[in-house]
């Protein structure tokens, strides 16, 4: 205990208030950033195929305006990528860095730790970063899921043994809320900034201009951030990494074994995936 | 009496469980396919190392009878299609479903007792959209299918939390196909299938610079 001894409350508030006053800054930055000039798409305008498509990825019917080539999806698919250089060879980096490091570890972990323990794990940490998630859903003027969120938290947090057991998790709300998964990128996003450009940074993945602002503010709303010393705060954010990679051994693989260019294969799925996050 | 209420009691919880067989033909179909899938998966007989060729031919089997291959290759080369003659193009659509079919059931194999739940189910004219959920120990995968109807309804795209596998593929060829030609594309392919015939660790597959 004695090691945390610089989460005052005090801190903590300085914190908060540090984050919230660059989140806005950044949200500007990324406001204006969207009009770049001179960014093309990644790749040619698809057509064909694409253009009888019913319904779009998450089964609504496909609402087109005349003249309009792709749907909104598809478009965001083809955020630019003008650091295809950096971004690739960042893309082997971390590819490596999961073949050699992370992906054994996470193995020997697995093979020690049965499956259930590790799910607590991932209950503890998924309830610790309910900061994110409520700072986000409010910021999108969720309120109803942002207090269903809440209530989640003091339950699992009070009578779940500090968030390791999920007991709200059968619990449903009254009426359907939006998904609580959020993040600050997510909110730029819902606020209507564009991607801007794909980006991929070593040990993180891939990102774009808009989720790597996104992402320096939930750093500030992490907890474990505030760890002392410093690498108490790495190790714990190391090892809910390696707890998470535990349970999702084989995706990366499987992607990268079908794909014939895993680069392009990843980030499309990147791309997409977000932009379904962010109207969930 | 007793008897009567019970009988009548039965029927009601009978037609409260039927929802599900009230569903439309696609999804019918759909769940036909999957249910297969897990019976094979989870058939005691089939289970273990040394059974791994008898189980895959069966689960390639059911693949086969329900995913139509040409129209899933056809949408994902998108308007370079019409580039490849039409024996080039059998040649694709053979070696684009074994490549699939290779990864994917190996993937599938990693099969834990995850429960499917069919969500929605949206038929416009030939075509048909399945959203399904799969609920997995620690979340909830939305995969939604996309289905045409030839003899029978046929899957042509899987959509994974909101990834279009299609439409994954579509980007990848474009992406070779504005440098390479299409048999430089097709070669591509069979060199990854020859690849992981030859067992080499995923780890040095790495697909050539784009």
């Amino acid at each position: 205990m004695k090691k945390r001894s610089g989460l005052t409350l005090r801190g903590i508030a300085r914190h908060v208030l540090a984050a919230a006053g660059l989140m806005l800054l950044l949200s500007g930055v990324c406001l204006a950033s969207e009009k770049a000039p001179g960014l093309k798409p990644a790749g040619p305008v698809l057509l064909a195929y694409g253009d009888d498509d019913i319904w779009d990825e998450t089964g609504q019917i496909v609402k087109k305006t005349p003249g309009a080539a792709m749907s909104v999806a598809d478009q965001v698919a083809e955020t630019p990528d003008p650091l295809e250089g950096w971004n690739r060879a960042m893309f082997t980096f971390n590819d490596k860095l999961y073949f050699w490091a992370v992906k054994p570890v996470a193995q020997g972990y697995s093979f020690v730790v049965p499956e259930r323990p590790r799910l607590w794990v991932h209950n503890f940490f998924h309830n610790l970063m309910y900061p994110v998630r409520f700072t986000s859903l409010m910021l999108q003027a969720k309120f109803d899921a942002a207090a269903v969120e809440t209530s989640r938290f003091i339950g699992n947090t009070a009578f779940g043994l500090g968030g390791f057991a999920d007991i709200t998790a059968d619990s449903k709300p009254y009426k359907p809320i939006p998904s609580v998964e959020q993040d600050l990128g997510l909110t730029f996003g819902y606020w209507g900034a564009g991607n801007g450009f794909y980006l991929v940074w070593p040990f993180i993945g891939p990102s774009t201009g808009r989720d790597t602002l996104g992402y320096a503010g939930d750093y500030f709303l992490t907890p474990a951030t505030y760890l002392n010393p410093w690498y108490w705060s790495m190790g714990t954010k190391g090892y809910d990494k390696v707890n998470e990679v535990s349970m999702r051994i084989g995706d990366y693989e499987a992607l990268k074994e079908a794909s014939v260019d895993p680069y392009v294969a990843l980030r499309d799925a990147y791309l997409r995936m977000r932009y379904k996050k962010m109207n969930d | 009496m007793k008897k009567i209420f019970c009988v009548f009691g039965l029927f009601l919880l009978m037609l409260s469980f039927s929802s599900a067989a009230l569903a439309g033909e696609p999804q019918d179909r759909l769940k036909g396919g999957i249910d297969k899938v897990i019976s094979i998966l989870s058939d005691p007989a089939l289970k273990g190392a040394s059974k791994r060729t008898d189980r895959q031919a069966k689960l390639r089997a059911v693949a086969d009878s329900f995913f139509d291959w040409r129209e899933l290759s056809k949408r994902a080369v998108a308007e370079n299609w019409s580039k490849y003659t039409p024996k080039q193009q059998d040649d694709f659509v053979g070696s684009f479903s074994e490549l699939l079919q290779k990864t994917y059931i190996r993937k599938l194999e990693k099969y834990n007792n995850e429960k499917v739940n069919y969500t929605k189910e949206q038929i416009e004219g030939n075509q048909a959209f399945i959203s399904t959920v799969v609920v997995m120990k620690d979340k909830s995968i939305p995969i939604n299918y996309v289905m045409i109807k030839r003899d029978q309804w046929m899957v042509y795209d899987v959509v994974v939390e909101g990834v279009s596998l299609v439409k994954n593929y579509r980007s990848q060829f474009a992406k070779v196909l504005s440098k390479e030609s299409p048999e430089a594309l097709l070669q591509r392919i069979k060199d990854k299938i020859k690849a992981l015939d030859d067992g080499k660790n995923v780890d040095d597959i790495v697909g050539k610079e784009g």
